[in-house]
Parts: C-alpha cells; structure tokens; sequence
C-alpha cells in the first residue's frame, strides 16, 4: 500500500512494499518504531531518535522531538480518486459548528455573496463569543443555523458555493 | 488548586465546593472535604454563592477563599459571607463595589492624582450615544463593560462602521459575563503595552507594592504570557507605577491582594485601566522574583495578621515569565475546544513551576473558562528564564485537543519577543499560525507516524522488531 502523506508544506510518500518493506520516496529506509504506548512511539533512524506523539487523528495532529506538526494521509484509493476528476463536490464549503456552544447570531441569508474571512455566524462558547468566518469568498447557499439554538460540535451551520 | 496547596503547607483544613461536571476534578480530591453545589452550568453551581456559603457554613470553616474566577470580584458575594460570621479572602465589599464598578474606579485614580484615559466617567446611555462620545475622542476608541474586568466583552473600535456591531459584541458579552450591559467608552492608546502592580496590604494601613508585570500578549483582551520584571520598564517608570498603584488603593481603603492595571505609551507615559480585587491567574511570576507566597499572604492579612515585611524589604530576584496554555486552537484564531485529553505531559526540571488541575483522560467542559495549565520560568537573568521556557514548552504536549502550546512556542522563538520589543498589538502583528515543519529523519519518522495513525490498527501492531512492517503489508494483502 502507497501514501502521500503531506506535512506542512512538504509531501512524502510512504510506501509498505510486499515483503514487508518500509519505502519512503522510493527509497528503502530502517526504520525502527517502537511503539511506546497509545499513539506514541520512539523512532530511530540512520542514528537519530525521535519521539512521536498522535495528538488527534482528524484533523491530524502529531507532535515531534518538542513541536506539534499537522498531516494529512492519503492511501491509494484516494489518490486514484484525485486523478479521475478531484473529489466530490470540490469547493463546496461546508461550516460546521468547531464545538458545542450556542448561535447568538447568524450574519448571513441563502443567496448573499461572503468575502473571504466575512463573519458568518457568532457561537458562544465557553464564555466568549466566536466569529466563525468564510473560509473562501463564495454565495451563501443554504443557512441551517438561527440564533438562539444550542448546537453540538459539527452541526452543520452554513453552505457556501464557489462563485 | 493553587489555594488548597498553600492551605496545605501551613495545615490549614479545606473544604472545595463542586459543579456536577467537576465531580472527579483534581481539586476535588486535593481538599479534605468535598460538596456538590448544582450542575455543570456555573450559573447554577460556581456562580451560586448562596450555596457556597451554606456549604462553609455547615462544613464549620472559618473562612471562603474565592479563587481567582466565579465569585472573585462580586461584592454581594463578598458582604453575603462576611454577614453568615465568615471571613472573606479578599478586600471587603464595599472597597470591591467602588473598584469593580469601572466609572467609580476612575472617579478613585484621578482623586488619588493618577492619570486615567480619556473617555466617560459614566456608562453611555445606548450605541448612539456611543458614537457621539467616539467621535469626540477620535477613533480608535475601546469599548469597555462598567461591571467587571478579565476582558472579557471589551472591544476594539477603529471606525465608525464598526460600532454597530461591537456594541453588540460587547453589551452581549457583559450580559453573558457580569449580568450587566453598562458600556463604558474610551480613547484607545494603539502600541501600547499592559503593566500591572502586584498590591498587597493589610488592616494596620500598610499597602506594599511586590513589582510590576508586562501582561501585554494578549488575544481578544485575554491575557497569554506574563513576565516580571517588564522588560520595557525602568527604574524610574517602575517607582512611578508602583506610586500610582499604592495610592489608588489608600484611596479605595484597600486590603488584601489586588492589581492596578495600567496602559504605558511608547512615551512611557501611563494611564491607568483598573483594579482587580483579587489574586490573578498570572501572580505566580511574582512569587518567584519575591520568593513570597501570595496565597499565604492573604490568608494572613485575612485573619487580620500583620505584613511581616516592609516596602523596604521587598526583593526582586531574576526574571519570570508565565504562559497560560489554553483549550484553543491557536491555528484556527483561537477558537475555544473542549473535548477528553489523551496523554499530557508537562515540563519539569530547573526554574519551572507547573500550576494545572488537569491530567490525561480528563475532559474539558465546555462550561468554564479554556485555561488548561501554567507553565511558569524562573531564571537570575531574562535570558536564562526565557530559554528555560523554551526547554519547557518543549517538552509539554496535550493529545486529544488543540491548545496554545504552538503559539507559545513561536513567541518564545521571535527576536523581537525576545528583545522586549512587543506591545498589546503583538498576537495581531506576529503571530499568522506560523508552523515549524520537521525536515530529515524526523520528517521520515512523522511521515511514518502519521501513516500508522490514520489506519487507527497501528495501536495493535505488536512491538516492532522490522515485522510490523510485515504485518502490515500481509494486512494490504487481504484487503
């Protein structure tokens, strides 16, 4: 099985070859990863230590040698989906509520033109009040949050569509 | 958790007091007794200070310490337990009336001959009258609730289109936060950095500044680092603050611990912002220059003991610097997370001190406030303390939700943080998300990392001995 696998700004590929190989950018690599408990492991390689730490799987964040680093994983089925046509409803801007919390207002109506970074909908939470904002400038297609209502993490609020 | 250690070096017994959420919380076992006041809602729990003082009451104590959040700076609150024969921690009601409520605090500083901002005296009427009083100052103008402190619901004008919906923003957040929509409106100094006096004082008229602290990287008015000695304040501008604080508090009849927030201007210039009248999250980097124990001090001063120590006698050893590491996703502008923590790991070693009431599998409610633990540093020399944070923050990690800890590591890594040059705009201006992406073999070792997490089995993987690798290519053979 073959992953891409981007961190930050950098990809890699990480291949598991048949026999049991461990190939990254094609290259055959000894890695030794011993786990060292739950979503942690000590991995040594060409004499260097690291320590790694799975701080969340989705999003992924890991954590190495003293810094955290973001990731994502693609196998192979969704990089063969990637080359015949882009994902599924590509562009299409979901908004979902990041935590539990209460819609104190919503800033938008269906068929509203958003800029990027423009307010959509204010959640209190935790005793603060949160601008959730456009991740893309679009036209606001369907509103699902009114204010007053109590949401749990990943409701869905707003859908917004490339213009 | 900070007060029930002190109780419990000087063998004081302790009673905490907790919501349905908090049940199996730290704190709930560090005390020799532990009652239920109400669920997870702090208006129904923390926030009941009727029930508090009925549990205090039937416990036997002698005295109610009210933490640094909740019922801290509630002057009903305060005159409640001292009228059911109890002594309150802290300054009495009417001296936490006259300072909490913010028009009256400045009415306090500029008899006490203190300079205050420009701006209302007294809360404005509604958002029109908001714009009047903005257009006379000049924007920028800050918006700021009359009925308490934290910053919460404060806000930054720059423009008149942004009035509207900042006098939203802000007479919701005051509501939501002190039950009072009272705006006050202010000119707002730009480039200005936050300096505060640490104030303790007792019955017998002595008033005691312990230094100052630099509050100024701040985010939404929330305050993230915090360093003593400021490293932008002289001599002379420390003599000058530390004036100022102890004569507001003669004037407001001050005891126990309390800060006198001031803004300072490049100029070095300052006006003064308010009191808080209470000890504050960010007191332990006084402790470590002072060597004092804050907490022990108003426990002293409480029972009505006298200082031990004079203005004279306070010493100011080394540098602190406190980080405040939060449950908020410094990547996605700080939005709040809550959730259960995985594996946490924090610093220890020389200088460090370590105030927190989580450990893993613990769950993070969504109901208080996001502050997940305290990394403080101690050093003889700024650059010694600063370095030792960075060996600390290195070693602490959080699994399970996202939190400050990157944030924090970026500050600590910028010259210009480093060179004492920041201000109250520095999270705006500096911090954009930066990430540090691993390179060599510790990206190969994360690439890895990341490949066995997402197939969520890799926990199951035997010890690997090269045959995990094995065992997951026979595992692609079936798939």
């Amino acid at each position: 099985m073959r992953y891409e696998v981007t961190v930050g700004e950098r990809t890699v590929h990480v291949e598991i070859a048949p026999d049991g190989g461990l190939l990254v950018d094609d290259r055959a690599v000894a890695l030794d990863a011993a786990p060292a408990g739950e979503g942690a492991w000590t991995m040594r390689l060409d004499g260097a230590c690291h320590e790694v730490h799975a701080l969340s799987r989705d999003p992924m964040r890991l954590w190495v040698d003293g810094r955290e680093v973001r990731a994502t994983v693609m196998d192979e089925r969704a990089l063969a989906a990637r080359r015949v046509g882009g994902r599924a409803g590509s562009g299409r801007h979901e908004l979902r509520s990041p935590m539990p919390g209460l819609i104190k207002a919503v800033h938008v109506s269906e068929g509203d033109a958003v800029e990027r970074g423009g307010p959509l909908v204010t959640l209190e939470a935790m005793k603060m009040e949160n601008e959730l904002r456009a991740p893309e400038a679009g036209r606001v297609t369907r509103v699902v949050a009114s204010p007053g209502t109590k949401v749990e993490a990943g409701a869905l609020l707003v859908v917004l569509a490339p213009e | 958790m900070r007060v029930l250690r002190t109780c419990r070096d000087l063998g004081v017994r302790t009673v905490a007091v907790y919501s349905d959420a908090d049940r199996g919380a730290p704190h709930v076992r560090l005390a020799d007794e532990a009652h239920p006041i109400g669920p997870a809602a702090a208006s129904e729990s923390y926030l009941r200070g009727e029930r508090i003082i009925e549990v205090a009451t039937r416990a036997g104590c002698d005295a109610i310490h009210p933490g640094y959040g909740f019922l801290s700076e509630n002057a009903a609150f305060a005159e409640a337990v001292a009228a059911a024969g109890l002594v309150f921690v802290g300054p009495p009601g009417s001296v936490q009336r006259a300072l909490g409520e913010k028009t009256s605090a400045r009415r306090i500083a500029r008899r006490a001959g203190v300079p205050i901002a420009e701006g209302t005296l007294e809360a404005v009427a509604d958002e029109r009258a908001a714009a009047d009083v903005a257009r006379r100052l000049g924007y920028p103008v800050l918006l700021k609730p009359a009925g308490g402190g934290g910053g919460k619901g404060m806000r930054v004008v720059r423009a008149a289109g942004e009035l509207a919906s900042a006098w939203r923003g802000a007479t919701g957040e005051a509501t939501s936060a002190f039950g009072d929509p009272a705006i006050l409106v202010e000119r707002y100094l730009e480039g200005a950095r936050h300096v505060e006096v640490q104030l303790i004082a007792d019955d017998h008229g002595a008033v005691i500044s312990l230094g100052e602290r630099d509050c100024s990287i701040q985010r939404r008015h929330q305050k993230l680092i915090e360093e003593t000695p400021a490293p932008s304040v002289d001599g002379a501008l420390r003599a000058r603050l530390a004036e100022a604080a102890t004569a507001i508090a003669r004037a407001a009849g001050y005891r126990n611990a309390g800060t006198a927030e001031f803004l300072v201007a490049r100029d070095g210039g300052f006006v003064f912002l308010e009191v808080n009248t209470r000890l504050q999250v960010e007191h332990p980097v006084t402790e470590m220059v002072t060597g004092l124990d804050l907490v022990a001090l108003q426990l002293l001063v409480a029972a009505g003991g006298r200082l031990p120590f004079r203005q004279q006698d306070v010493r100011q050893d080394g540098a602190a610097i406190e980080c405040r590491i939060t449950a908020e996703d410094a990547y996605a502008g700080f939005l709040p997370a809550a959730g259960r923590l995985g594996r946490v790991r924090l610093p220890a070693g020389p200088g460090i001190r370590v105030d927190t009431g989580i450990e893993s599998g613990l769950t993070v409610p969504t109901e208080y406030d996001p502050l997940l633990a305290k990394i403080i540093a101690w050093g003889p020399t700024r650059q010694v303390a600063l370095a030792r944070m960075r060996r600390a923050l290195a070693e602490s990690f959080i699994a399970g939700i996202p939190t400050t800890l990157p944030f924090h590591q970026h500050v600590l890594a910028d010259p210009e943080y480093a060179a004492g040059r920041y201000d109250t705009s520095y999270v705006e201006r500096r911090w954009h998300g930066q990430t540090v992406d691993p390179d060599g073999t510790a990206l190969t070792a994360v690439a890895v990392a990341a490949v066995l997490t997402a197939r969520e089995r890799a926990r199951h993987l035997a010890p690997a001995d090269g045959s995990a690798w094995t065992r997951l290519a026979r595992e692609d053979a079936l798939r």
